[in-house]
């Protein structure tokens, strides 16, 4: 097994090798790096020109300008990264931290979101094949697949930003557009849940009758402006996540799994209003540090009260105790809102990752960070979703018409347990060799998206790069792309390996 | 028009299952399907009921109405009655508690039968808790018990494994396990031994067999193969497109036949130890084997190796030599894995043999360039197994069969036409078929394309692969009859590999017994399929099932005590002595 | 071992007594044996091209689909005319004209009229929808030639990487591995900026040049399967040469898998070429893209919005509809996923 890690290291290495040499040698001749300085009419000009040739190395043929990137970013592995220089003489290594973080956490975000929302919808329009439903999911898949990124993230940045910082200054909902809102989440619940005309009636007239209320006492309160979740909200999300986990892992009748649920349901409970304080004003390291706590916590209830079903158990309180400490998250998040709003009126900003210069608490900072990096994550998503929902839901409905599926039907299970114990690991397994191939793609997306979003990431790095022939800036994007690559395929074979045990042994 | 032998109808209904009046229609895009039209069948406690039939007929779908399982584009009249409760008026709860309980059921492929990512622990332990029986470690160590009741040796160990570990036969075990977990009333075991070696699916009968002696578990054993009606049933019933033709006792059945379609069925069954002569076919006398020319095939030390990724390679066939001369028909017999196919793919040069030599009539075919071997292939023709995939689908009938002729050069446009006519005739196909197209022939006609195609350039040496094993039992036997014929026409030397030790008999002057790779033992038909001198060809021999059941009943005995005398246990449900007899102990349920 | 009762389950079988003339319960002699064939009621043979065509004429989506795009070609190259042919549209792309009504389209849907200018015009006076059907002319082209070149290389490595594997098929996994390390959009934008600007065609090649592995995979894929198939062996064990296997036997059983991806490569065409051009590495000025035309103006968006919504919908409309041509095909030639009625 280690063998043959260590061997597909060894050609990703070599790949990356090859590939850099590629980007290389095209990015040097894809132009005159001289042209601006030759049209210019400065008096200075021709010192100018000198002085890039020098700092670009433009005298010196392609392979020893190539030896001496390669010899500075070999000097990465033993952590004396030297990535030379832009045109105007700045280290990009130094631009590379933050360019990279800023890309990273939008990558990385809009593919977590991707997988699970696309793994969603894809099993649900597996198992409700050709209704309406399934129509509509199927249509907007291939809306979002045939969308152009640009376009859509500057539709994105008029409606979802401008206009909703107009709104947020005087919010109110009219009443045709709460109603509407309501009808049309009652009619998509109804369609996801299926059943017979009753049960859709209830189902569906359910939700739109909670929504529009929901909307209407919101407008009321202003909540817009000073939103708060507040303990009953957290409580009830909590209790809803739990019963959630414990239906669809072993079912209610399951005593033990159910106290393990509860167990973690409660003591989440206790400790959130206990660590209150601390909640108030915290800082990254503390917050991972209390999740963590939360998990250990989470997966003792589930071992000590999960009796036989232990590892339904702790699975079960897993997902549980993350989707409280979400929660909490956001009802700390939401809290600071309004004070957010007294020092940012316009929250969703379009230009920039973050507000330059932002003094606030870490909520408000969490604010700032988090407002500017929702429009490019959905706009991201958007466009995977659509691969990913069509590729499970054709893996799902595969995985149901096979033998095994039948042997469970014929042993007496619910079709809610045949899904979720058999079809669903087998449906996942192509979906890891997908996600490893879309990464790359998804990379794409994001220079298009932080262009338009006008975020400093490594995709204004390539631009400019580029634009400039220059290769420094675009060998650094091409490092960090490529290593990212390599290790997203990486942890699709692990994935693989781990789901699939007939590769393993 | 049913003809019935019922031996008579007891009034008391301990009836495990019944079917009764049962008509099933699927609505489908061309119309209704009328599958099943109104059959009444039932099983007792400690009976086994066969219901045979070929593809077609209607006895799987049958016996997915008892469980509830068919898709819901199925309209289900009649009523089907399970231990007592009517199946079609459960609501989804009460036919999930029926499901594995009261009835469980037997599926036909093992290889696919069990979820690959679950270990086999999680998923016997699953039926166990979900019909209450037993829980958490308790129901392991049921699992446990179950599988040692199979015979699976290391039952512990195996709970921990996953299915890609076990065996074909071994999941056949673990799938027959789960089925009597939960204690069914009933089990209905629809082709479970269909995809097993010929000795295999003696030792699952026989575990079958044990299951209703011992438990008295009625079965409905569904089934195309007489051998294994005559070996498990003890009533039949012959069903034919949706209705049941005839039914009895397996001995009124089998051999007094009264239905038309029942005695064409049990005609076209080649029967093991009755040798050549059946289905009207005569076998020419052995002196026009031709033993002084050079012989049609010779096999030489050939040693074949199978290259894996990341593995050694695999030995598929290890130091094998045989013989096959011009005008003579040898059968190369052996189970899945004996390398037989291989051998096949060898001989007409697909595969490079990794040692030894191979030669076609005197010439060295391993080794020789393209131009040379083209020159000896025309001599060749071959007949593979799966009609679905023998014939390129984007040609019509006519360009099939010619293309030896186009690749050789042999003739213009008009001759090959005719030359196609005549082989058209030959294989009693009609002329019309002459611009269809795959897909439109069914797959006896498909696999008498392949005969004509094989044979376009009068061959003298014919490779034929399993040639009727993807067919149903009316449609070989035709296919085979036409093979003998055409054979002792055109008088070419034939290879005939197979699994199934009775068509061989039927075809073969020699015959070589292959086992993992190596040869086993060889020679006449006679002497090595009448009077086997190797312990594994007696093993094989003992196992085939003969379609009459005294005389299934004898050989049974008589395998069982080969395999004694062999130090072998005889397949049978290991209870508990301490047990009752009778139904498993199931206090424990709740 | 194969389950004979797997396979069709209309095996014509001797009918009842009554029907022919020799006892059925006998077999010999076997005279004219299974006489009746499936679809002989009539003399009409379809062969498997024709029932895919007739299985994809039944796709709504694709029928809609197609009509679409037909239609917006037609559109596109008549109106304004292509070359030195003249289009019947009274403005062109280049010539601005006054500006009326602050540019604002005249297009309107009830009542129906069309006017001056449908689409509007941009801020120096050129009347939209000329601009439009230029940019979604080039971004036609394009999209149609990038489509080609990287089908008919993607088949050509794939093919030759399947049948005959060895250094072939290593080469292609290594080009596919280079290709998955550097990201597509990169890839290109480094070419079209070496390309660009001359002339769309070389930037189509160009594009099309990078864009053939993942048809390369799945051809090599259908390839491996194909070649194992018992015809191919048949053909082989026969003496046919690879050559005539590969056009005889193997490709035209492919044919299913590259037109399918052959259309959902020209749907990714269009959206690559736009952002290319959107980015400004694709198509450039004096030559328009619709991409370049969304660029322009994007920041134009709240004052004048028609600026902005037609080229994207044209690249959505193109984009979607070809996409959906491509899953009518998928589905015409893999019927396995046809509906059953419920």
């Amino acid at each position: 097994m280690t063998r043959f890690i260590l061997r597909r290291l060894g050609i990703s290495a070599l790949v990356l090798l090859g590939g850099s040499v590629l980007m290389f040698v095209l990015t040097i001749n894809s132009g005159d790096p001289l042209q601006d300085l030759r049209e210019s009419n400065d008096p200075n000009r021709d010192n100018l020109i000198a002085q890039r040739i020098t700092t670009m190395g433009l005298d010196l043929p392609w392979y020893q300008r190539y030896w001496q990137w390669l010899t500075g970013a070999a000097g990465c592995l033993v952590g004396r990264c030297d990535l030379g220089t832009n045109r105007a003489g700045v280290d990009v290594g130094s631009m590379l931290e933050n360019a990279a973080s800023s890309t990273l956490r939008l990558v990385v975000g809009a593919t977590l979101l991707a997988i699970v929302a696309g793994v969603f919808f894809g099993i649900l329009t597996a198992i409700r094949q050709y209704s309406g439903f399934d129509y509509v999911v199927t249509f907007f898949a291939f809306l979002f697949f045939s969308l152009p990124v640009f376009w859509a993230a500057v539709l994105l940045k008029e409606y979802g930003a401008i206009r909703f910082n107009d709104w947020i200054a005087d919010p109110s909902v009219s009443l045709l557009t709460t109603l509407l809102i309501g009808v049309v989440l009652g009619i998509v619940v109804q369609g996801a849940l299926g059943g017979d005309l009753r049960r859709r009636l209830m189902t569906g007239g359910g939700t739109a009758l909670f929504v529009i209320v929901a909307i209407t006492y919101f407008d009321a309160v202003d909540w817009w402006r000073r939103p708060a979740l507040g303990l009953p909200v957290v409580a009830l999300v909590s209790i809803g996540a739990g019963a959630l986990m414990v239906a669809l892992t072993s079912g209610f009748g399951n005593r033990r799994v159910v106290r393990a649920v509860g167990a973690t349901v409660g003591l989440g409970l206790v400790s959130y209003l206990a660590l209150g304080g601390v909640l108030a004003d915290p800082t990254w390291p503390i917050l991972f540090g209390l999740y963590a706590v939360a998990v250990v916590i989470a997966l003792a209830c589930g071992w000590f009260l999960g009796g036989f079903s232990r590892r339904t158990a702790m699975w079960a309180s897993f997902v549980t105790a993350t989707v409280m400490a979400g929660t909490v998250v956001m009802d700390k998040a939401l809290g600071a809102w309004a004070g957010y709003l007294q020092l940012q009126p316009r929250p969703i900003s379009t230009i920039g990752s973050q507000t330059p210069n932002f003094d606030g608490t870490f909520w408000q900072d969490f604010l700032d960070k988090g407002t500017q990096l929702i429009l490019p994550t959905v706009v991201l998503t958007l466009i995977s979703l659509a691969s990913y929902t069509r590729y499970t839901r054709a893996s799902m409905l595969e995985v149901l018409e096979q033998d095994y599926v039948r042997t469970a039907r014929a042993k007496g299970l619910s079709e809610r347990e045949v899904i979720s114990r058999h079809a669903f690991r087998n449906a996942l397994i192509p979906l890891t060799t997908i996600v490893a191939f879309d990464f790359a793609g998804l990379i794409g997306g994001a220079v298009i998206t932080e262009a338009v979003f006008g975020w400093k990431g490594m995709g204004e790095l390539f631009r400019t790069g580029l634009t400039q022939v220059d290769p420094g800036p675009v060998m650094a994007f091409f490092l960090v792309t490529g290593v990212a690559a390599v290790v997203m395929n990486m942890l699709a074979d692990i994935s693989y390996a781990f789901l699939d045990p007939r590769i393993r042994r | 028009m049913t003809v019935t032998t019922d031996a008579g109808t007891t009034p008391s209904d301990d009836r495990v299952l019944s079917f009764d009046g049962l008509d099933v229609r699927f609505t489908t895009e061309f119309g209704s399907v009328h599958a099943v039209k109104g059959i009444s069948l039932d099983v007792r406690p400690g009976e086994v009921v066969a219901l045979v039939g070929e593809s077609g007929s209607g006895k799987s779908v049958t016996s997915m109405t008892a469980l509830g399982l068919l898709p819901k584009n199925a309209r289900v009249g009649g009523n089907v009655e399970v231990a007592g409760k009517s199946v079609g008026s459960l609501d989804s709860r009460g036919l999930r508690r029926l499901r594995g309980n009261d009835v469980a059921m037997v599926f036909q492929e093992p290889m696919t039968a069990l979820n690959p990512v679950l270990t086999i622990g999680l998923q016997m332990s699953e039926a166990l808790e979900l019909h209450g029986i037993a829980y958490g470690r308790a129901a392991l160590d049921r699992a446990v018990e179950l599988l040692r009741m199979v015979g699976i040796p290391e039952p512990e160990r195996r709970i921990k494994q996953y299915p890609h570990e076990l065996s074909g036969g071994q999941r056949q075990r673990v799938v027959i396990a789960l089925a009597i977990s939960c204690n069914p009333r009933v089990i209905i075991a629809d082709e479970p031994t269909t995809a097993l070696d010929v000795t295999v699916q003696a030792d699952i009968l026989d575990l079958l067999r044990s299951l209703k002696d011992q438990l008295d578990t009625g079965i409905l054993l569904i089934t195309h193969n007489m051998g294994v009606v005559a070996d498990m049933a003890d009533r039949v019933a012959v069903m034919f497109k949706g209705e049941i033709v005839e039914r009895g006792t397996v001995d009124e059945v089998l051999n007094r036949p009264q239905h038309p379609y029942t005695r064409r069925l049990l005609e076209a069954v080649p029967h093991l130890g009755r040798g050549p002569g059946q289905f009207g076919t005569s076998r020419h006398a052995a002196n026009s084997v031709d033993m002084v020319g050079a012989p049609a095939l010779e096999v030489k030390n050939v040693a074949i190796d199978y290259h894996r990724t990341g593995k050694p390679p695999f030995r598929a066939v290890d130091d094998v030599s045989f013989v096959v001369r011009q005008g003579e028909v040898v059968g190369l017999v052996g189970e899945s894995g004996s390398g037989k196919s291989t051998l096949g793919r060898a001989a007409l040069g697909l595969i490079e043999p990794a040692a030894g030599e191979i030669s076609l009539f005197g010439e060295r075919f391993t080794g020789m360039n393209a131009k040379a071997s083209k020159r000896l292939r025309r001599r060749i023709g071959v007949i593979f197994q799966d009609p679905a995939a023998s014939l390129n689908p984007r040609l019509p009938i006519g360009d099939v069969i010619s293309e030896p002729m186009i690749v050789h050069g042999v003739g213009d446009r008009r001759s090959r036409q005719k030359t196609v006519y005549e082989l058209l005739d030959a294989v009693h196909l009609p002329r019309s078929v002459f611009n269809r197209y795959p897909h439109e022939l069914s797959g006896g006609q498909r696999q008498r394309v392949s005969v004509a195609r094989a044979l376009t350039l009068e061959p003298e040496l014919l490779v034929a692969d399993e040639p009727t094993s993807a067919l149903d039992v009316s449609v070989q036997a035709s296919v085979l009859a036409m093979f003998t014929e055409l054979q002792e026409r055109y008088r070419f030397a034939c290879l005939f590999v197979s699994h199934d030790l009775a068509v061989v008999d039927l075809l073969a002057d020699r015959v070589v017994v292959l086992r993992d790779g190596k040869i086993v033992e060889h020679g006449d038909r006679e002497q090595v399929l009448h009077h086997p001198r190797e312990e594994y060809t007696q093993r094989l021999l003992a196992a085939a099932p003969v379609p009459e059941p005294g005389e299934q009943r004898r050989r049974r005995e008589e395998r069982h005590r080969l395999l004694e005398s062999l130090g072998d246990e005889v397949t049978t449900l290991q209870l508990d002595p301490q047990r009752q007899h009778g139904r498993l102990d199931d206090s424990t349920r709740e | 071992m194969t389950d004979p009762n797997q396979h069709e389950a209309h095996e014509a079988i001797v009918p009842m007594p009554g029907g022919q003339g020799a006892d059925p319960g006998s077999l010999q002699p076997v005279t004219r044996v299974e006489d009746d064939l499936e679809g002989a009621t009539t003399d009409k043979s379809y062969s498997q091209g024709q029932l895919v065509l007739r299985r994809f004429l039944r796709h709504r989506a694709a029928m809609i689909s197609l009509a679409v795009l037909v239609f917006v070609t037609v559109l596109a190259f008549t109106s304004i005319g292509v070359g030195p042919i003249p289009g019947w549209w009274t403005y062109n792309y280049l010539q601005p004209v006054e500006v009326v009504n602050g540019g604002r389209p005249t297009l309107s849907l009830w009542p129906f009229s069309i006017g001056e200018h449908p689409f509007g015009q941009d801020t120096i006076g050129r009347d939209w929808f000329a601009m439009v059907m230029r940019g979604t002319q080039r971004s036609l082209i394009i999209a149609f030639v990038v489509g080609i070149v990287s089908t008919l290389v993607g088949t050509a490595v794939g093919a030759l990487a399947g049948y005959y594997r060895g250094w072939v098929e290593a080469l292609l996994m290594r080009m596919t591995d280079l290709l998955i390390v550097i990201p597509l959009l990169a890839l290109a934008a480094a070419l079209g900026q070496i390309s660009g600007g001359r002339n769309i065609f070389v930037l189509a090649l160009v594009l099309g040049l990078v864009t053939w592995t993942g048809l390369a995979r799945l051809v090599r894929g259908e390839i491996l399967s194909l070649r194992e198939r018992e015809f191919v062996s048949a053909a082989r064990a026969v003496g046919t040469s690879p050559a005539r296997i590969i056009v005889k036997h193997i490709l035209p059983n492919t044919l299913g898998t590259i037109i399918v991806a052959a259309t959902l490569s020209i749907a990714s065409a269009i959206l690559l070429e736009t952002s290319l051009s959107y980015l400004g590495f694709g198509v450039k000025p004096p030559d328009t893209s619709l991409g370049l035309l969304i660029s322009d103006y994007q920041n134009a968006f709240t004052s004048r919005p028609w600026l902005f919504w037609w080229p994207g919908i044209f690249i959505l409309g193109i984009a979607l509809a070809v996409n959906f041509i491509g899953d009518g095909l998928r589905d015409a030639f893999d019927p396995r996923q046809n509906r059953k009625k419920d």
